[in-house]
This record gives structure tokens, sequence and C-alpha cells, in this order.
């Protein structure tokens, strides 16, 4: 069997490598995960909270850049499946929260579990229309889902509380410290990462990046496009409400702001600072993300405006990302033997 | 009786009023490896599009291997049994050609839905046998946007190889290939053709490939097939010459 | 709520204005589209700056409130110069560079820009609504109350359909803008630059929605924001109408601008998720919209 190391010599604009066979990554990852765990010991409670605000972002960011860097299509309504996964939570535990004041593991988990799954069934529901167009008419379509699922949030007092929410959403004792939390989303989130790279290294995956370079052709394959396109947006879909899952408890409730396009727009600003051709990109991209906007809004009321100069400086002068500035060839110094796809470190802040 | 795997029926397709195929009649006989013939606009790229669902007819009937599939969506032909090449060179450009060959392999073995397995576990002997054939073992880790015209168009035809075909449309497949590629690439058809017993129906513009590589030629003219015979009956023949050939090679 | 004659009339010149509002907005995106093919995220943030610079024209002439009505004009004339400017030289310096680009990233841009400028404006003109009063009696039509600025906006609507129409299918220069639509190449063989076409097409465009900043002044006070709701209903228009086609986007933007009118009265806070829903089905049913012939992506 061919090995297929790094290609080389791809000088178009802007490399979008389909993956990089990386022996780094091992080294890398481990470095990343290490640091991750070690990180409460070394800093103060604040940046805990800020790394487990990545890490939930990060997962969240990845979700979308299944069907952004993969597939080729972009979504403005993803958060509705975050949002969605967040409420299906809360919805669960508000329950037994408001008879006891406490919640116990067992239906914390299943609350948890439960988000993904509901994502996945109105993922399922929307995908079903949006893949059947490209381009501007997808971004439009997810867009006006998205929104539309966002009122019906809103307006749905007795259910969602509407435009005020679900607060009180306490985890249980245990994770009611921030550090507590911080290393339940780790191990979860962590979990997920690896499901989702295993996906995008998986005969599916190749077939995501094949429609995403040409649609027609892979179609001529003998892929049924409409089908694969559609899997594919129900699985972001789930690792979206997987993230939103984790997102009420550790912010102690949920709005329907969780829904909203500027929830959407902050997974395609990660997936785009840290690089949406890397499986890491935008878990990367949310790290920067959130610690711009925890430094910036420190200093001025002007954060739309800095993100918006940022975003464009990267669409014109860095496509690719923060993670395309590494050489391709640091990714193989040590020689080219594992069929890996892109990957990077973990983004963990420093106090 | 000889059996065709392909026959086609009365196949009509209007654009906007314009017929761009007329009430076509066609045969191709299993084994075969047929040209089609005719002037810029004759409708040949139309008649591929309609024999590979990527239009659909207004009227007629395209049987394949005797199974009717009119109207089908492309991937569902593809399953079938029939693979088509491109005559501008229609890869998955980022990816490289390893992964390109690939994916179709994936697609024809129907493992696209595997998740949870690395893709590299599936097909690697498929794909490599087809970049020997193709000649692009040596390219295998190259980014496929990057190979050079003629190489786009050998993986290209490995490409509709990986798919295990019994009926391959080429569309000018040596179009911007040198002498030298020409020529490795018929020969490679013509293999494909007697050693895999794959029908082949391809168009070309060169007539010294046309009549050297088909047992079977076909001139279409303005949407409809006029003649239709062996490679010294259609050289003979008055109304090809003055349709086609006079127009000048 | 009674629904008679009093209520409906006025309530449908009222959707009726804002669909022209809505028209001359939409159909500089449409055009920008159907030529340059760039969803351009940032149309309606430039009617908002235009109507701002509107605002500080009009009150440079005089007050806020009270003062004579005609100086609409020239305040209107200076925000359509100002942004016509800024699209040329936005055209040139950033958009150029996003031609050939994917669509993704074209859509990534212009959203930067629905940023920068919005935050802009927050910093120039302050958090507060800015409106003008100019105190016109309302008009008795059919014997019901109407705003009589209404009046006034819809004549700039249909203005500006018969002027587009005029300009698109009777001038030469009209007409090569329709051939690129189809076929830049065939523009180019005709021997003239596409680049200048692309950048009058977009000054034309961003002069248009700033037309519709200035006209709209004396009716809706200015608010931060207001461009985000404008454009996901401007992106309703032309979905609707079909991308590209001037007289699809005009009653797209009639149907949306009444419906939208009526839905806020019945509905208040879920006016926005009819349009979504209309969106919704018309993209569904016929992605090409209800006016376009084909489907571009």
């Amino acid at each position: 069997m061919s090995r297929f190391a790094l290609p080389s010599g791809h000088n178009v604009a802007r490399p979008r490598l389909s993956y990089l066979a990386s022996p780094m990554q091992g080294t890398v990852i481990a470095a990343a995960l290490g640091a991750a765990i070690a990180l409460p010991f070394f800093v103060g409670e604040f940046w805990v909270h800020v790394a487990n605000e990545i890490l939930i972002l990060g997962l969240f960011a990845m979700s979308f850049n299944l069907i952004y860097g993969y597939m080729g299509q972009i979504s403005f309504g993803h958060a509705a499946f975050f949002g969605v996964g967040a409420y299906t939570t809360a919805i669960i535990i508000r329950a037994p929260l408001a008879e006891t004041g406490q919640i116990g593991w067992g239906i914390f988990l299943a609350a948890i579990l439960a988000a993904p799954i509901v994502s996945a069934l109105v993922a399922a529901i929307v995908g079903w229309f949006c893949v059947r167009l490209t381009g501007i008419y997808f971004a439009i379509l997810t867009l006006s889902f998205g929104e539309l699922l966002y009122y019906i949030v809103f307006q749905w007092y007795s259910f969602t509380g509407g435009d005020d929410g679900i607060q009180g959403l306490r985890p249980p004792a245990v994770l009611m410290a921030t550090e507590g939390y911080y290393y339940f989303s780790l191990i979860l989130v962590a979990v997920a990462a690896m499901v989702v790279w295993t996906i995008t290294r998986s005969p599916f995956g190749y077939v995501l990046r094949a429609m995403r370079d040409n649609q027609r052709r892979a179609a001529f394959l003998g892929i049924n496009v409409r089908v694969h396109q559609w899997a594919n947006f129900v699985i972001a879909g789930a690792f979206a409400g997987f993230a939103g899952a984790l997102w009420g408890p550790f912010g102690r409730s949920v709005a329907p702001g969780l829904l909203g396009w500027q929830k959407s727009g902050e997974a395609v600003f990660a997936a785009l600072i840290g690089g949406a051709n890397y499986l890491l990109g935008p878990m990367l991209g949310a790290g920067v993300f959130t610690f711009l906007h925890a430094f910036v809004t420190k200093y001025t009321e002007y954060w739309p405006l800095t993100i918006g100069v940022v975003i464009l400086l990267l669409v014109l002068f860095l496509p690719g990302g923060i993670l395309s500035l590494v050489p391709k060839a640091w990714w193989t110094r040590r020689g080219a033997s594992a069929d890996v796809p892109e990957r990077t470190k973990e983004p963990v802040p420093k106090s | 009786m000889t059996e065709n795997i392909l026959t086609v029926r009365g196949l009509d397709k209007r654009f906007g009023g314009i017929h761009v195929t007329q009430a076509i009649d066609f045969d191709l006989r299993k084994g075969e490896q047929s040209a089609i013939i005719g002037p810029n606009g004759a409708g040949k790229s139309t008649f591929f599009n309609l024999l590979t669902g990527y239009h659909r007819p207004d009227r007629g009937k395209i049987l394949f291997d005797g199974v009717d599939i009119t109207s089908w969506p492309p991937h569902r032909i593809v399953k079938a049994g029939i693979s088509r090449a491109f005559q501008v060179s229609n890869i998955f450009g980022r990816m490289t050609v390893h992964e390109n060959v690939r994916a179709a392999v994936h697609a024809h073995a129907g493992v696209t839905f595997r998740l949870f397995a690395p893709a590299a576990r599936f097909g690697g002997d498929e794909v490599a046998e087809a970049l020997d054939r193709c000649g692009l073992a040596g390219q295998a880790d190259t980014v496929a946007g990057d190979l050079s015209q003629g190489d786009k168009k050998k993986l290209e035809l490995a490409i509709a190889l990986a798919g295990r075909p019994r009926l391959l449309f080429l569309d000018e497949p040596t179009a911007g290939m040198s002498i030298q590629e020409t020529e490795d690439t018929m020969q490679l058809v013509d293999r494909l053709n007697r050693e895999l017993e794959i029908s082949v129906l391809f168009t070309e513009h060169d007539m010294g490939v046309v009549f050297n590589h088909a047992q079977r030629i076909s001139l279409l003219h303005r949407g409809s097939f006029l003649v239709a015979g062996t490679p010294d009956e259609i050289r003979q023949n008055e109304l090809v010459k003055r349709v086609y050939l006079g127009e000048g090679i | 709520m009674e629904f008679g004659f009093d209520f409906v009339f006025p309530q449908l010149m009222a959707g009726i204005s804002r669909g022209m509002l809505l028209f001359l907005v939409a159909a500089g995106l449409s055009l920008i589209f159907g030529v340059m093919n760039i969803l351009n995220f940032a149309h309606a943030t430039f009617w908002l700056l235009g109507g701002y610079i509107a605002y500080s024209a009009f009150t440079a002439f005089g007050p806020p409130s009270g003062a004579n009505p005609l100086l609409v004009i020239p305040a209107t004339a200076v925000a359509v110069a100002a942004l016509m400017l800024l699209g040329f030289g936005l055209e040139r310096v950033l958009i150029r560079r996003m031609y050939g680009r994917e669509v993704p990233e074209q859509l990534l841009l212009t959203f930067a820009l629905v940023l920068i400028i919005g935050d802009l404006i927050k910093l120039v003109w302050g958090v507060e609504d800015r409106s003008v009063f100019l105190g016109l009696p309302p008009a008795v039509i059919f014997g019901a109350f109407i705003n009589i600025y209404y009046l006034v906006i819809i004549a700039v609507g249909l203005a500006v359909l018969a002027g587009l129409y005029w300009f698109l299918q009777r001038t030469r220069f009209g007409r090569i803008v329709r051939a690129a639509v189809h076929s830049r190449e065939m523009v180019e063989a005709l021997g003239i630059r596409i680049a200048t076409i692309y950048m009058v097409v977009f000054g034309l465009g961003v002069g248009l929605a700033a037309l519709a900043g200035g006209v709209v002044l004396p009716l809706t006070p200015l608010a931060l924001g207001a461009d985000i709701d404008l454009i996901v209903q401007c992106f309703a228009v032309v979905v609707v109408g079909g991308f590209g086609s001037v007289i699809g986007t005009f009653v797209a933007a009639i149907l949306i601008g009444v419906t939208y009118s009526f839905a806020i009265f019945l509905w208040p806070d879920g006016a926005l998720a009819i349009i979504f829903l209309f969106v919704i089905a018309v993209l569904v049913v016929r992605p090409w919209g209800l006016f376009g012939t084909e489907l571009r992506t």
C-alpha cells in the first residue's frame, strides 16, 4: 500500500491540505492535554473559567467546521443546534432542581446525553431542506432556520421561559467548583474531539472533502451527495448539541441568544481564526477569540470593531488561519510514518 | 443475437425550445469500443449528460444491460456499473491523487458510511492497481490540483476505473495530452476493453485516434445520429465527409 | 382590534412604503450579486451609514425638528455622494481582492464590514437614536389619515424602479451590465474593462442604499443594529424575488413589506419569524425565487 506523506509543492494561493501526515502530532497533543490538565494548578479561578468556556466554544466550532472546513458549506444557523442542546439539558434538570435544589448524577448525565440526540433530530429536519442548496442559498437557508428556532424559543414562555431563559441550573455538588466543572468538561470535550477526529479520517470524512472540492464529480463516483451531506449535517448538529449541553450548567443559565446568529458567528470566527483546514483549528480559534474578547473588553467597548478588523485582516492575508503559519515540514520532522489528519496544540490561556 | 450493453430509444432533450438531442436511437454492444464523432455543438456532451443522469431527458428510454435507467440520478447510474471521465478534468483538487482514487473505490465498495474506521483501511490494493494502470503510481501523494493537464486526464481515467465499471464513457480522453501520452492512454483504453471486457464509448476530436481505436463510429450532427458503421464504412461515407470532415481537421 | 378599512388602509400604505424601502436597499444587493456574484452582507449597514450621514447633513442645514421639509433632498444627496465614493473605494481596495475566492470567505469579508462600520457609527454618532421631525400634516385619503411622507417614499421607490429599468434596458452601459450578469467573458470580448463595470455597479448599489437611508430619515429613527434587521429582510426579498431580477426584487419587496407591516400588528415579536418562514418556504420549493430563472450557486 502506498504511503502518503506530506503533499508537496501545493502552491495555490490558499493551501488547503486535506490532511498532514504528522508524527509530531502525538507529542503536541500529549503536551497540550498535559498542559490542560495542569492548568488549574498554575492559574487562578478566573482563567480556569475562561479555559472552560474555550473548551465548550471550541467543541461547538469543531462541529461547525464539519460543515465548513470539511464539507465546504457555510452555515449561519449552526448555533440553533447548540442552543437546542443547551435548552434540552436545562429543561430536563429544571424540574428536579426546582423540587430539591439538588441534582443527582444519574439524571444529570442523562440530561447531558439527551442534548445531542434532540439536537440531531432537529438538525435532521432542518438539514433535510438545507442540503438541497449550496453556497449563499445554503447560508441564507441555515440563517433563516436558525432565526426561526430562535424566535420559537424566545416566544414559548411556558416551555422555554421566553426571553428570560432558564436560571439556577446547578450541576451536581462536585461540579459546583470551577475546577470540578473544568475537568468534567475537559474529559467530555476530549472524548468528543476524538470522535470527531475519527470521523474526519474515515471514508465518510474523505467523502466530505470530495464533496467540498467538487460536488458534481462526487455524484459521478456513485456517491449520493444529498444523503451524505444530510448525515454530516445531523452529526454536526449532534456535536453542537453536546457542546450546548455543557454550557447551561457551566453558566448556570440558558437564554435564547444561544440560538441566535451572533452565536453562530462565534463558531465561524473561531474556525477562521484557528484554521478551518485543521481538525483543532477551531479549538485554537475559540481560544484566541475568547481570550481576545476577555482582554479587549477590559479596555474598550468597541469589541465588534476589533473582531471585525481581525476577521477582515485574516480573510485578506491569512485565510488559512493561524495554523497555516506553521510550516508544513514541521509536522513531519521525524519522518512521515502515520496516516493522521492535521492536528495542533490545544489552546491554553496563560495567566 | 448480440446483446446490447446500452440501448437508447427516442431520446429527446430540449433547452429553452431548442432541441439538443432529437429522437436519438443508439446501440452499444457488449464488449464493444465505440466512438461518437461530430462537430462542436453536435450534442455529444449533452448525450453523455443524459446517459449519466446529469440531465433528465424530455422523452425516450435508456436501457443499461436491459435495465431501464432513464431519469435515474447520477450516483445510482454509477452504482449500476457506468463510469464517466470528463472532458474538462473534474477532479478533487485539494486531495492527493491517492485520496481521489480512494474516494472512488470507497464509493464503489459502499463503505462511505463507515464513520469510525480509518479510510486507509479500505481499498488500498484497488487504488494501487488503478494508479498503476494509469501510470500515476509515482504521483500518489501529489495534490491533484497541482498535476499537469495530461496527468489530470489520467487521474480522470483512474477515478472512472476505480468504480469497476462495465461501461465507460470517455469525453475527449486525450485532450491536452502530448502525442506520446495520447498513444499511451489509448492503448490503455484498448487494454481495458480487451482484458477487463469493459465496453467503451468515447468522443474524440483527433480523427487518427478515432479510426485507430474504435470498432464502430457514429456521427452525431445537430442532435441526431446520421451515420454509424465500422471505421472503413465511415471513411467511405460521403455524408460524413460533407458534414464533418469537410470542416477541416 | 377592528380590522375595518380604517385600520387596513393606513397599514397597507405603511407596508407599501416599507416595501419601497426594502426595494431600494435590496435592488443594489441583487444587482451586485447578479453582476459580481458577491453577496454583500454589509449592504444594509451602508444604508444605516447613509442615514446617519444624511442626519448630520440635515442638522447642519437646519434644526432636527421643524426645519424646511425640502432639506431632506440636499441631505440625502450628501449621503448618496458620500456612500458612492465609499463604495467605489471599498470595491477598489477590498472587494476586488475577493473575486474568485470562495463564497464563505466573501461572506466573511462583508460580514466583517458590518461589524466595523456598525461600531464606527457608534463611535461617531453615539448610542442614542437619531431622528428628524418634519411636522407634515397627515393626508386624508378615502377618509383615512395617512402619513403624507408615505407617499413621498412610494414616489421615490417608483422613480428608482423606472430609472433602474431605463438604465438597464435603454442605456449602453446598462446593457453591458446586464450582459455581465450572464457572461464575464462576453463583456471583456466587447473590449470593456470588467473592473470598471464592477466598481460602478458596487458604487451604484451602495448609493441606492444611501438614498434609502436619506429618504427614510423623517419616518423612522436611526438606531444601532437596525441594519441587521434590515439585511435579513433584504435577503428575504432577493431570495423571494430571484437574484438579479429588478422586477422580481420590486414585487418581492412590496410583498414582504406589506406582510411585515401587518404581521407586526398581529404578533409584534414574531414578525421577523414570519418573514423567515416565508424565505424557507420559497427556498425549499423554488430556490431560484419567484421571478428568477435559474439557480446560481
